[in-house]
């Protein structure tokens, strides 16, 4: 200890245990500067150097408030004041984000965390100081890379319904169109057209009737909506969702459909478990669409006060090296989007307590993903 | 001229046969390519009008089918499908036209010309 003893007020040159410690704080990566209780600069290391842009030299026995901004500089005599005074800790052993300034005149965000020594020389505060910008900007970068993913999932699920309305609403629209024209060519031509016209309009309006329930079967699926729950018999669900899959649906396939028997009812966002019935029926297609009889077994069955449903197709099954990353964002090599479209649907499983699991398959089997959902607890059996 | 529709939507089915009619043909109308060979083979200068997304036998395999006989009849196509599946399900076939949903009758006509 004698040889922190001061000999007098004067500065003298470090010892060489002294000097040993500043080479240690200079080896640093966080930014470290001691104070004594008037808040001046006893030690300032050299990531505080390129933090601030001052040197060591310029900073020692100046008052901290230096590398601050110009209104935190105006409180901080203020802070260390009243901590003397009354000893009550603001920061001291607790850490926080504070904003530091550059000489450059850059003010930018700090992580601060203090301490303190009381020594023969009186007390001390020992800073640790985190330059937070760098973090700062990865948070930025997550946050965009989220955005872009919930952007990227909408335009897929655009991309894809676009292309099943073009295919569907091209049917009754041929049909509204030509019943028209058929209509005004009559007329035009003077043909006696009274005892059939009634029939072709009747036809021509079922038509457009039949362009408008597509459309808002289609509204349903892509309007977002609030999280909802209703108690719900999962298989109509199930089978409504299967239909609209095979809508537009270009691969041929056979669908092997087993309802289970006594299966309670889930309690669940309808749209949300279509939404999952769908991706896996359309990557179940997928996967099996290049074997000589493409088929899949739909089952759902009740088990242990859940109900599940399973999607199992003959395809080749996961690749093992595949199978770590399936429920991974931008995991899939398909150009179609698997990947994102299963972390999604195991969110939602989980969302409603359940979850999504796969058996990978191989070996000439398929894969099989088993949508596991908690039964509902019965409604009220009065009667 | 004798137009063969072979269509399994029923409303596409049917207005194309009125309009068919309306300009003078006479239309048999099938729901897919197995009851199209049940009857007699169609043969120029008859007509076939073929969708491409039939459930069976794809439409592509029966326009290549027409297309190989003796006497082929006129062979169109029509379909809502999206180009790239167009170009990849007609890959070296050239049929006597190909038409895109939502069809009209001017298109028809274009392509099989009113008597």
């Amino acid at each position: 200890m004698k040889d922190f003893a001061p000999t007098s007020d004067a500065p003298h040159p470090p010892t060489v245990s002294e000097a040993r410690l500043l080479s240690v704080l200079d080896t640093a990566a966080d930014g470290i500067i001691v104070i004594d209780e008037h808040a001046r600069i006893l030690i300032f290391n050299k990531a505080c150097e390129k933090m601030f842009g001052v040197t060591t030299a310029e900073a020692v026995g100046q008052n901290v408030k230096l590398v601050m901004p110009t209104d935190y500089a105006r409180q901080h005599d203020a802070y260390v004041g009243s901590y003397i005074r009354t000893g009550v800790k603001k920061i001291i052993g607790i850490g926080r984000e504070v904003q530091g300034r550059h000489a450059d005149g850059t003010v930018f965000p700090l992580e601060l965390s203090v301490g303190e020594a009381a020594t023969p020389d009186g007390r001390q505060f020992i800073g640790i100081l985190r330059d937070l910008r760098p973090r700062k900007e990865s948070e930025q970068r997550l946050a965009d890379l989220q955005s872009e993913l919930v952007h990227l999932a909408r335009v897929s699920a655009i991309d894809e319904m676009g292309a099943a309305i073009a295919h569907e609403l091209n049917q009754p629209l041929t049909a509204l169109m030509l019943y028209l024209q058929a209509i005004r060519r009559a007329h035009s031509r003077g043909i006696d057209i009274v005892t059939v016209v009634g029939d072709i309009l009747d036809k021509a309006a079922n038509e457009a009737e039949r362009a408008g329930h597509i459309i808002q079967r289609m509204r349903q699926f892509v309007e977002k909506r609030d999280p909802e729950r209703h108690v719900r018999p999962l298989d109509p669900l199930i089978d409504e969702a299967i239909d609209l899959t095979l809508l537009g649906q270009r691969h041929r396939i056979r669908i092997d459909r087993q309802t289970g028997e006594n299966l309670p009812p889930v309690s669940v966002d309808p749209v949300q478990i279509q939404q999952i019935v769908v991706n896996l029926v359309r990557n179940a297609i997928e996967a099996a669409a290049g074997v000589p009889d493409p088929a899949i077994e739909i089952r759902t069955r009740a088990s242990d006060g859940s109900v599940r449903l399973e999607v199992q197709d003959n395809g080749p099954g996961i690749a093992p090296e595949a199978l770590s990353k399936l429920f991974e964002a931008f995991a899939s090599s398909k150009r179609r989007g698997m990947g994102l479209g299963l972390a999604i649907s195991r969110t939602i499983a989980q969302n409603h307590g359940g979850d999504l699991l796969v058996d990978p398959g191989g070996n000439g089997r398929g894969a099989c993903f088993t949508l596991v959902l908690p039964a509902a607890s019965m409604p009220d059996e009065v009667g | 001229m004798r137009v063969h529709v072979v269509e399994d939507d029923a409303g596409v089915s049917d207005s194309l046969a009125l309009i068919l009619r309306n300009i003078g043909h006479t239309v048999v109308s099938h729901r897919d390519a197995e009851s199209l060979f049940k009857g007699p083979l169609p043969t120029a200068p008859d007509a076939v009008i073929v969708d491409l997304s039939l459930p069976g036998i794809p439409g592509a395999q029966l326009v290549r089918w027409l297309l190989n006989l003796a006497a082929p009849p006129r062979v169109v196509v029509i379909t809502g499908q999206s180009q790239g599946f167009i170009d990849h399900q007609l890959r070296g076939l050239v049929p006597d036209g190909v038409m895109r949903k939502p069809l009209d009758v001017d298109a028809i006509a274009r392509v099989l010309p009113p008597l």
